[in-house]
């Protein structure tokens, strides 16, 4: 019992990661703190649907045009919306991804329906036997792609030049300019990489909790907790609290009763907060005048 | 320069500042008799045709969601910290007065009041944790927060989720049941009050206080402004003020339910309504609020396009007028009045519409 909720919380938290790691990126690169992250994914995961449905693609041909299709999205709300305003204060920032979440909120429910619909793919139900617990082949498959996905990362920012000059940019915008660093470009590959992570996160999630205008809106107040274990700055450390929050909730859920799985990732994030106001893997940034 | 030179330069400056000054006094007179008129206004309104019943509820509303917008607008304008989590004192305070109202029957203005007391003492408590946050942390706390309540009300048995609690169809007051434009009285009574505590509060040290810690916390601290007791304040008068706006509602519809009120999404209605109206300065929430109430009140049947819109308008507001719309409105009348100050000798004011110096 114990394993198995452990298990499925491993599954669960490990696409919460992929909302959590772009909300992360997106904010330390742009200081600005992605509301429209949760309508990125929604949007993948109506392209998809829409694909598998209408158009009679297979599950990776509609996945790897969803994510393209979201990759375009992220670009273009960058292009638009938060180009102009680069050098506003956050506030006017966050408010900004907020009319972008309108928007597209609104789009979708206009062309497809404010009912939420079934998504067409599910998975295998029987259980496999994985390290003493039971877990279903739907969860095995969730975590192999976000394991996959986060490999993927790993060598981008590690390996390849507008991976480190990403990060370049995220530890000092200034200097990341003078040592020529184009770093417009590096903010729109940004946004590109929110669509990645998202169109992935919706269209995983999608067989879970059906897709509608207000899917992802759960999904995207547990990713922000998330990524504020890792200080809105640290991936590992979103990876870490996505993981925390869906093992939690999901042990909350298994012994106290369902209702109380929701409120976890609010009694953690007070917990934290009040402990580290900056997170568990922060960075304590100088104070201006 | 003789002594009779330096007589004469003297007067002539006191009679600038005279004259400087006896102008300000008349400008701030007409902004306070435009508020008069406002309100004279808000009190006819119920006499005009047409306006109803129904529609003096709606107009209700619109009054309640002011209300809110300027709890709000005091956190996000003048103090400089964000909040999305205000929904959750909005729904506090309409689920104190409806329990009230319900289980003890107590007189509407017992409830308000109470409603409004419980979400600052709420606030308090919030505060002491929330004030420790740096400004997107402070945001993604109150957002859970917000999501917290939800959950509550959705759950907790006492709230009766989304069957909600159903309050009597009249409302009493000192005994009397009122109707619904007896009702639009009472917030419109709420509401003066209100908008004259908060401008009292902010022509007050308290005011200065906030603003100073607004414009640079380390500066004002420096200058012996305890930055945790005005901002402990500020959070619980917020609170407070929107827990009033809530009871309000909920008393207005006489319906309180999870569906309504576990809506995180309203938090964020009011954080829209002070950025498009614009957030420091008193008109701000009065425009923020008619805007985010009319819109789905006049796209009734379309609510995607509603939604399209808002999310137009508010990055149009962003792009374009980022001080909100209230701003531009008063821009013409502060240029107005910066060419008359010139005129009797006063330097050129530095404008109000300012970027907001949230921690960047």
């Amino acid at each position: 019992m114990f394993g198995q909720q452990v298990m499925s919380g491993l599954a669960t938290g490990s696409l919460y990661a992929l909302t959590a790691v772009a909300v992360v990126v997106v904010f330390r690169n742009t200081r600005t703190i992605n509301l429209a992250q949760g309508d990125f994914s929604m949007m993948g995961a109506f392209f998809a649907l829409i694909l598998l449905k209408q158009f009679g693609f297979n599950y990776y041909a509609a996945l790897g045009l969803a994510v393209l299709g979201v990759i375009l999205l992220g670009v273009l709300v960058e292009r638009a919306v938060m180009r102009p305003i680069a050098d506003s204060d956050w506030l006017t920032l966050f408010t900004a991804t907020l009319g972008v979440y309108y928007i597209l909120h609104g789009v979708a429910g206009w062309l497809w329906g404010r009912d939420t619909k079934a998504f067409p793919v599910t998975f295998d139900p029987t259980p496999v036997k994985l390290l003493g617990a039971i877990v279903s082949e739907g969860h095995l498959i969730n975590m192999a792609w976000a394991a996959g996905i986060g490999l993927i990362l790993y060598i981008f920012f590690r390996y390849t030049k507008q991976g480190i000059a990403m990060r370049a940019v995220t530890d000092d915008p200034e200097t990341a300019r003078l040592m020529g660093i184009p770093v417009r470009f590096i903010v729109m590959l940004t946004w590109a990489m929110a669509g990645f992570l998202a169109a992935f996160a919706g269209v995983l999630i999608a067989p879970i909790i059906f897709v509608g205008p207000q899917m992802m809106d759960e999904v995207l107040v547990k990713g922000y907790v998330a990524a504020v274990f890792g200080g809105l700055y640290s991936i590992p450390g979103a990876v870490i609290g996505s993981l925390m929050i869906g093992v939690a909730e999901n042990l909350a859920g298994g012994y106290l009763g369902s209702q109380y799985k929701t409120a976890t990732a609010f009694a953690m994030i007070v917990a934290l907060l009040t402990l580290r106001p900056k997170g568990l893997f922060g960075i304590q940034h100088r104070r201006e005048v | 320069m003789t002594d009779a030179t330096l007589g004469t330069h003297r007067e002539a400056e006191s009679a600038r500042r005279r004259a400087v000054a006896a102008l300000k006094q008349r400008f701030a007179q007409q902004d306070v008799a435009l508020a008069c008129l406002l309100f004279v206004v808000l009190i006819a309104l119920p006499l005009a045709p047409g306006v109803q019943g129904w529609m003096a509820s709606q107009a209700t509303l619109v009054i309640v969601y002011v209300i809110a917008a300027q709890g709000v607008a005091l956190l996000v304008g003048y103090t400089g910290l964000v909040t999305v989590g205000h929904g959750g004192f909005l729904a506090i305070g309409a689920y104190t007065a409806a329990l009230l109202t319900k289980h003890f029957g107590v007189d509407m203005l017992i409830a308000i009041l109470a409603g409004g007391v419980m979400s600052a003492i709420i606030g308090t408590l919030l505060g002491l944790i929330f004030l420790r946050l740096a400004g997107p942390f402070m945001a993604i706390g109150t957002l859970g927060f917000a999501f917290f309540i939800g959950t509550v009300v959705n759950n907790a048995k006492i709230f009766e989720g989304r069957e909600g609690i159903s309050l009597p169809p009249k409302n009493a007051l000192f005994g009397h049941a009122i109707g619904d434009t007896g009702f639009y009285y009472v917030s419109v009574v709420c509401l003066a009050l209100v908008t004259l505590f908060l401008w009292s509060l902010l022509r007050s040290s308290v005011g200065r206080a906030l603003r100073a810690l607004r414009d640079s916390e380390r500066a004002a601290e420096g200058s012996g402004v305890n930055r945790w007791f005005y901002r402990t304040i500020a959070f619980a008068v917020s609170a407070c003020i929107t827990g009033i706006a809530g009871a309000l509602s909920g008393l207005a519809i006489h319906f309180v339910s999870a569906e309504v009120y576990g809506d995180i999404w309203y938090s964020v209605d009011l954080l829209v309504a002070v950025v498009v109206g614009g957030s420091s300065m008193m008109m701000g929430p009065f425009i923020g609020g008619l805007f985010v109430v009319m819109v789905p009140f006049f796209f009734e049947q379309l609510v995607d396009f509603a939604s399209i819109l808002k999310g137009g308008v508010l990055i149009a507001v962003l792009l374009f007028a980022p001080a909100g719309i209230g701003e531009v409105l008063a821009r013409p009348v502060r240029a107005m009045r910066a060419r008359r100050l010139a005129a009797v000798g006063m330097p050129p004011e530095r404008s109000l519409g300012k970027p907001m110096p949230v921690n960047r």
